[in-house]
């Protein structure tokens, strides 16, 4: 475990010397986070100038969805989706080959050998913006504050293994890099609490694409609208989750014939 | 230079045949965009007891489902393209032909977006049914939404454009591209109808370019706005392609002077 937690620490050393070699991008990246960070904010803002609630949501558990967002969205920008575009990469190339030799877990490797330090502004601005939520909620008292924290955790899992299986499919399909904008594609949609969907919509974000309730759930959990089965089938699908992924990365790996053959 | 354009379409057409998989992932991002704010936009409208200033759930989907059609057919990414080209120097081969290396860009733009339309239709289609949609457009309307359309894809294909030029000097547009884009994300109609903009706002969007680019062509289909009034916003769009006609000639002809051929 120790030993782990020194190469990830590692890996976090190797990328920081390559992210500020190119320092003036790294300031163009933060601004541009910023703006866009203000902008969704604005649009929330826009939408309730017309209405008290949306679809029983007000406007401080609407900004909690908002910074679960950019916090779920962050993470998954941190890590998850730049190694997840590396493993792809490395299954086309065949440079898997040097990941499966090294003595490590290689699905520990993959998960988290690239990193992209500037999604940390993109989560502190989550963070952020979910403290201003939670001033406007008012009281907050402990086993929703606990809730919101575990389903949150759920969430991040759930987004990793979904980014998992769509690297994964690397293995059979070779040019997958294009599936990552699926996972975009709802990733944005993921900004609203997705009971306001229509149904196609919402089944996809909490199933196949479970973007949709990683946001979703934790803001639930704060403004009071998670019952104890909502919080046992988060909990529920996060380990299957984890388990599939697990299963499903191995027998990838299977069909992994490497770079030569 | 019809033989020409009719060589570069088709050169284009190949090039589009070989990537038919990855457009339509591409067209799922257009989609959705749309799709997000109608649902946010129908929620409000319920719960202000069935309409927002007028606009019913029904209303709002025409209104993003047209607005889809326009920023499907309007959207330019020439200065994405563009930057790489001239990054990698890819740009120096094509600067040395007898061709404005503009028309290999508007040749590009025609045949992607008439190609991945088609891909769009089924889900409108659905959205259609999901909120019961009905359109009634006065041939008024369809008649001015033509030149309307082509006017907003002229002027945000202008401005990409000169977009694009400013990287024969920073090299990097993206922070600048991806900035225009986030502006137009509020101003050009995309997270409300612009009649819906508060105030000041809904101002700076018919100052500014960005309401012209996709809020007009939209209106003015929808219905949204009698003849007078969307003749004088049209003649608004035909002021800012002018505009950004000479700027973007403006700012190429003085890049290509100081374009120094990365890689060379």
């Amino acid at each position: 475990m120790r030993r782990y937690l020194r190469i990830v620490l590692l890996f976090a050393r190797l990328e920081a010397q390559f992210e500020l070699a190119y320092r003036t991008n790294f300031v163009f990246d933060l601004l541009q986070q910023v703006v866009i960070t203000a902008t969704s904010l604005g649009a929330v803002l826009i939408l309730f100038s017309y209405t008290e609630t949306m679809n029983g949501w007000t406007l401080p558990a609407m900004i909690v969805v908002v910074g679960v967002f950019y916090i779920v969205q962050g993470i998954g920008d941190l890590v998850f989706l730049p190694s997840a575009q590396q493993l792809i990469e490395q299954v086309r190339l065949g440079t898997l080959d040097f990941v499966l030799l090294k003595p490590l877990d290689a699905q520990f490797f993959v998960s988290l050998r690239r990193i992209k330090f500037t999604a940390i502004v993109e989560i502190a601005l989550g963070v952020g913006i979910v403290a201003v939520g939670f001033a406007k909620l008012g009281t907050l008292d402990l086993l929703a504050g606990l809730l919101f924290l575990i389903t949150l955790a759920c969430g991040v899992v759930l987004v990793y293994v979904l980014l998992l299986v769509l690297g994964t499919l690397a293995f059979w399909f070779v040019r997958v890099e294009n599936l990552l904008v699926v996972y975009e594609a709802f990733t944005d949609a993921a900004r609203f609490p997705i009971d306001i969907y229509p149904f196609w919509l919402r089944f996809a974000m909490s199933s196949v694409v479970p973007v949709g309730i990683a946001v979703t759930v934790p803001a639930q959990a704060v403004s009071g609208r998670l019952d104890a089965p909502g919080v046992a089938a988060i909990l529920a699908a996060t380990v299957g989750a984890v388990a599939f992924g697990r299963w499903f990365w191995k027998t990838g790996l299977r069909s992994y014939t490497g770079a030569s053959a | 230079m019809i033989r020409v354009y009719r060589a570069l379409l088709l050169a284009q057409l190949q090039v589009a045949a070989q990537y038919r998989l990855s457009m339509f992932l591409y067209l799922l991002f257009s989609i959705m965009r749309p799709v997000i704010f109608l649902a946010a936009w129908s929620a409000v409208a319920l719960a202000r007891g069935g309409s927002v200033n007028g606009f019913t759930p029904a209303d709002f989907a025409a209104y993003y489902v047209i607005l889809t059609v326009v920023q499907h057919l309007v959207t330019a990414w020439n200065q994405y393209d563009f930057e790489l080209q001239v990054r990698m120097g890819q740009l120096s081969p094509r600067l040395v032909r007898p061709l404005d290396p503009i028309h290999y860009a508007i040749a590009e733009n025609i045949i992607w977006k008439s190609f991945t339309f088609v891909g769009i239709l089924p889900v409108l289609a659905v959205i259609v049914i999901t909120y019961g949609v009905q359109f009634h457009f006065a041939l008024w309307q369809i008649a001015l939404f033509i030149p309307s359309l082509l006017l907003a894809a002229s002027l945000q294909f202008l401005i990409s454009w000169a977009i694009a030029s400013s990287a024969f000097w920073t090299t990097r547009t993206h922070a600048v591209s991806s900035l225009f884009d986030r502006t137009s994300f509020i101003f050009a109609g995309q997270i409300a109808p612009l009649s819906l903009l508060p105030g000041v706002l809904q101002q700076v969007a018919y100052v500014l370019p960005f309401g012209y680019i996709f809020g007009v062509p939209t209106d003015i289909l929808r219905g949204g706005h009698d003849l007078p009034t969307s003749l004088v916003l049209m003649s608004g769009q035909a002021v800012w392609v002018a505009i950004a006609f000479v700027a973007s000639r403006i700012v190429w002809r003085f890049g290509v002077r100081a374009y120094t051929a990365v890689g060379a």
